[in-house]
């Protein structure tokens, strides 16, 4: 039982940095923009199988491969932004229809070039560690630590540096910030290809933990959604922390109740927080 | 003559702003009333917490002796009092006549265009607020004038008995005011309670008999047009205090 | 808090009362305009849409009676079922604004159910398709309860997370027994012995819908849901029930899309748990795109040009690699991004204006 308990203690904080990487972009994006990204999954779908490509079957080495892939990664994120959501700003709903359907265009696109069976990226270095008694990968590790140090380094971005503090204006008051100078189109741009670049790091470093499938998309763009509004859309510090609530809750149930409960678990979160405290943990907007 | 709308201690605040302190006041039925104060006053605020589109933090709203405070929009519809909006809310893919039937399909609607059936009764308010012509428009083309004609017919289509009309005249040409003047004298003629707003006193004062003035969300003095213009807080209302009369 | 949500539910439950008892009188009404309807349809078929309608239906009609051709058949089956289900989500989204994601909600219970009719109960197809429709208006209510309070983008979103709650649950192994998990269920009896008695079934099922659908959203209470889709405060302010009629909209889409995801799997005589997937709905929503949004009939087109000219464009190729194969959703993708960027009219209206021209000419007009 203690040990199951520990169990749950590492596994959570796993699946908790991974959704405080994804979330994080996902809040920053509708915070600044207003802008709900439904290719945002896409951007985790398509780093993984470019990760893929780039390390397992061109062989490159394994930091060029990771470099390489988020370039890519922001590259992608750059291109939706100009493409699909700059020219649709004013329709919220059109943003919508147009990132899912960059959505579905991706996980066909990989479907037609790699196929439907399940790929396996290797971690990075083989072996595991024993901690509390839990044996995991090393892999985990390089998760939680590459995780915690992107939270850190975002949210120092944001408070020091001048495009940081233009995001933070920008998400609290558009008109303003276009008062001041701010040119929110860019903002906007720099904030897409960040959600990107953190939903590739979260790609990169948890991927080659499980097999990748080509419809894993949804389900992470759901959970990074559910987290935003676990924990208040547009607020970093809720998302972090919703985040590794989230992590902990799934893996709690996935040990103590059932698997399916646990992968049905964020989108009921969805549901539940929708409907009794839309503006989330500590928003402040109303949904 | 009863009391059709009566309102008690009505209390909002947003934040630390207080937008409508403690106010009261009554309105009986087929009154001709207006609801002055400078701009922020908080008077679409009254008609927000009136129409139940927010709700008071404290007080009570009592329509036709009934407590109607914190009910839906479409209840407090149903029961009889219709709001327009100051900035008019159309129905922008829908033509003119459909906007007016989306009215007439409210249930108190329905019950007055039974008779006559639906098309012929939206006709018929389209002709009554001037828009006929234009009934097959959609409303994104017609000018504002028209806008707010077609607010009006909006909420003639629910068949009220109390309206509640917020700013109908501002950004209106002097031509377009008089289309609007005429358009709810005959509304009130025909029994339907009226309760204007407006922020320049002398554009309600040729059109009602009785006058509420508000100034930083409370009441200030109720009366005839002359006794309201003449009333010293509302001069310092309009003018600053220790201002002199114009 | 527990107070607040107390009221809310007795309000939901009262509210889904007066509907329930509300249905008789709303009959009565439909049932009124009959008369009124029959002398519209009679001009219609003499007007230009009308004519080009019956023209395509006699089409369809003909074709498979001609040549006899099972691949045929088995093409537009797929695009009668097809269109059924894109103007059930254009009655929701077109007309009510209500731009759901979770589309392949109403379609896979409605295939599920249907199945699992036939197949353990043994009842006739007919009235299972019925029972799945009736199941899938059932989830319309539990989905549009919750999902009323949320607007545009976050609708889409929560709408979308109840598809992956189902799709999760049939794929689940621990309710192998249950639902079926990755087999689903299969090896359903076939509608008919012959397969173009099945077609024209089918066939007579989507003319019937369509004209439901059409008299809906011609009728006040189509007047009222493009009311709440144009503004929801102004609906609101000007009497009208919007949660109530919303909620009407996510019941009678998904009716339709039940009846349509009951097709589905009882013409392909097996259903199994991709019937959830986002990529259902995203069929819904392209071929929607693609004939127009809020035209009923535009579904159809939609529907056409996806499952009969896409899909047969890349199948001859599918013979050069499996990859082909996507190519339709691929494309069609593509097709929508640019429908919804450049014109968000769909192919329907300006098509039919130059055809309408052609025809005007024709008639010496």
């Amino acid at each position: 039982m203690i040990f199951q308990i520990e169990n749950v203690l590492i596994f959570g904080t796993v699946q908790g940095s991974v959704l405080a990487l994804l979330a994080l972009g996902f809040s920053l994006v509708f915070g600044v923009g207003g802008v709900l990204n439904l290719g945002h999954g896409a951007f985790y779908l398509i780093t993984c199988y470019v990760f893929y490509l780039i390390w397992r079957v061109l062989f490159f080495d394994l930091i060029i491969s990771i470099i390489l892939s988020l370039i890519i990664a922001i590259i992608v994120g750059g291109v939706v932004y100009l493409a699909l959501i700059k020219p649709l700003q004013d329709s919220h709903i059109g943003i919508v229809i147009v990132t899912f359907a960059f959505a579905v265009f991706m996980q066909e696109f990989v479907k037609v070039i790699a196929g439907i069976k399940p790929h396996y990226i290797s971690p990075f270095i083989f072996g595991s560690v024993e901690f509390l008694g839990v044996t995991f990968p090393i892999q985990f590790v390089f998760v939680i630590i590459g995780s915690l140090i992107l939270v850190f380094l975002v949210g120092l971005f944001i408070s020091k540096t001048k495009i940081g503090k233009s995001i933070r204006a920008v998400s609290q008051d558009r008109e303003a910030a276009l008062l001041m100078g701010i040119n929110a189109d860019r903002i906007l741009m720099i904030t897409v290809m960040i959600s990107a670049f953190l939903a590739g790091m979260a790609a990169i470093l948890y991927a080659p933990t499980s097999a990748i499938t080509i419809d894993m998309g949804w389900s992470f763009l759901l959970s990074a959604f559910a987290v935003s509004v676990f924990g208040g859309m547009g607020s970093t510090s809720g998302c972090v922390l919703g985040a590794f609530i989230m992590g902990y809750a799934k893996t709690f149930c996935s040990v103590f109740i059932s698997p399916t409960l646990a992968t049905v678990f964020p989108l009921l979160v969805i549901v539940v927080m929708l409907l009794v405290r839309p503006q989330g943990l500590l928003g402040k907007k109303e949904v | 003559m009863g009391v059709i709308l009566e309102v008690k201690n009505l209390t909002k605040k947003f934040g630390g702003l207080t937008a409508v302190n403690d106010f009261s006041f009554e309105i009986k039925r087929g009154e001709f009333v207006g609801l002055i104060g400078p701009n922020g006053a908080g008077k679409t605020t009254v008609f927000n917490l009136i129409s139940g589109f927010e709700k008071p933090n404290s007080g009570s709203i009592r329509f036709d002796g009934m407590d109607i405070t914190g009910l839906k929009p479409y209840q407090i519809v149903n029961l009889g009092l219709v709001r327009t909006f100051q900035l008019v809310r159309s129905f922008h893919y829908m033509s003119v006549l459909d906007n007016v039937s989306v009215a007439c399909l409210s249930p108190r609607g329905k019950k007055a265009s039974e008779k006559v059936g639906l098309d012929k009764y939206a006709s018929r308010i389209l002709s009554e607020v001037g828009l006929i012509d234009k009934a097959r428009f959609p409303p994104v083309i017609l000018p504002h004038g028209d806008l707010r004609r077609l607010e009006i017919g909006k909420a003639a289509g629910t068949n009220p008995q109390i309206l509640l009309l917020d700013e109908p005249f501002s950004g209106l040409s002097y031509e377009e005011q008089e289309h609007i003047h005429a358009l709810i004298r005959r509304l009130s003629n025909e029994g339907v309670t009226i309760f204007i707003t407006g922020h320049v006193l002398r554009e309600l004062m040729n059109l009602v008999p009785r006058v509420i003035a508000m100034h930083q969300g409370k009441f200030i003095t109720d009366g005839s047009p002359q006794e309201v213009a003449n009333h010293k807080l509302v001069l310092e209302a309009y003018l600053g205090r220790g201002g002199g009369i114009a | 808090m527990p107070k607040k949500i107390r009221s809310k539910v007795s309000n939901t439950v009262s509210g889904t009362k007066n509907f329930f008892l509300g249905i008789p009188r709303a009959t009565r009404n439909l049932y009124k305009e009959i008369p009124h309807q029959v002398k519209s349809f009679k001009e219609w078929i003499f007007t230009f849409r009308g004519s080009l309608t019956i023209l395509c239906l006699i089409g369809t009609i003909l074709v498979p009676l001609i040549t006899m051709d099972d691949y045929i058949m088995t093409i537009l089956i797929s695009f009668l079922v097809f269109s059924i289900f894109a103007a059930s989500w254009d009655l929701l989204a077109g007309y009510t604004g209500q731009v759901s994601f979770g589309h392949s909600v109403f379609f896979g219970i409605g295939a599920y159910v249907a199945a699992a009719f036939v197949k353990m109960a043994g009842l006739p197809w007919f009235f299972s398709m019925i029972i799945g429709a009736v199941a899938a208006i059932l989830v319309g209510l539990i989905i549009g309860i919750p999902c009323l309070r949320l607007k545009g983008p976050y609708l889409a979103l929560g709408t979308q997370a109840f598809s992956l709650i189902l799709f999760n649950l049939f794929m689940s192994g621990e309710l192998k027994d249950i639902l079926g998990s990755t087999e689903g269920i299969s090896a359903l009896p076939a509608m008919s012995e012959a397969h173009i008695v099945t077609f024209f079934f089918i066939l007579i099922i989507m003319v019937i819908s369509f004209i439901i659908l059409t008299i809906i959203v011609k009728s006040n209470i189509g007047t009222i849901f493009k009311a709440i889709r144009d503004d929801e405060t102004a609906a609101d302010a000007s009497g009208i029930n919007t949660t109530k009629y919303k909620l009407i909209a996510f019941m009678i889409s998904g009716f339709f899309a039940g009846i349509a995801g009951g097709l589905f799997a009882l013409n392909s005589r097996a259903v199994n748990p991709s019937v959830f997937l986002a990529l259902y709905s995203f069929y819904a929503i392209v071929m929607v795109a693609l004939g127009g949004i809020a035209t009923i009939s535009g579904s159809v087109v939609g529907a056409f040009i996806y499952w009969v000219i896409l899909t047969e464009l890349f199948k001859p190729m599918g013979a050069l690699g499996t990859i082909f194969l996507y190519f339709p959703t691929l494309i069609s993708a593509l097709i929508l991004i640019i429908m919804i960027r450049f014109a968000d009219q769909g192919i329907l209206k300006p098509a039919l204006e130059h055809i309408r021209e052609f025809y005007d000419f024709l008639l010496g007009r």
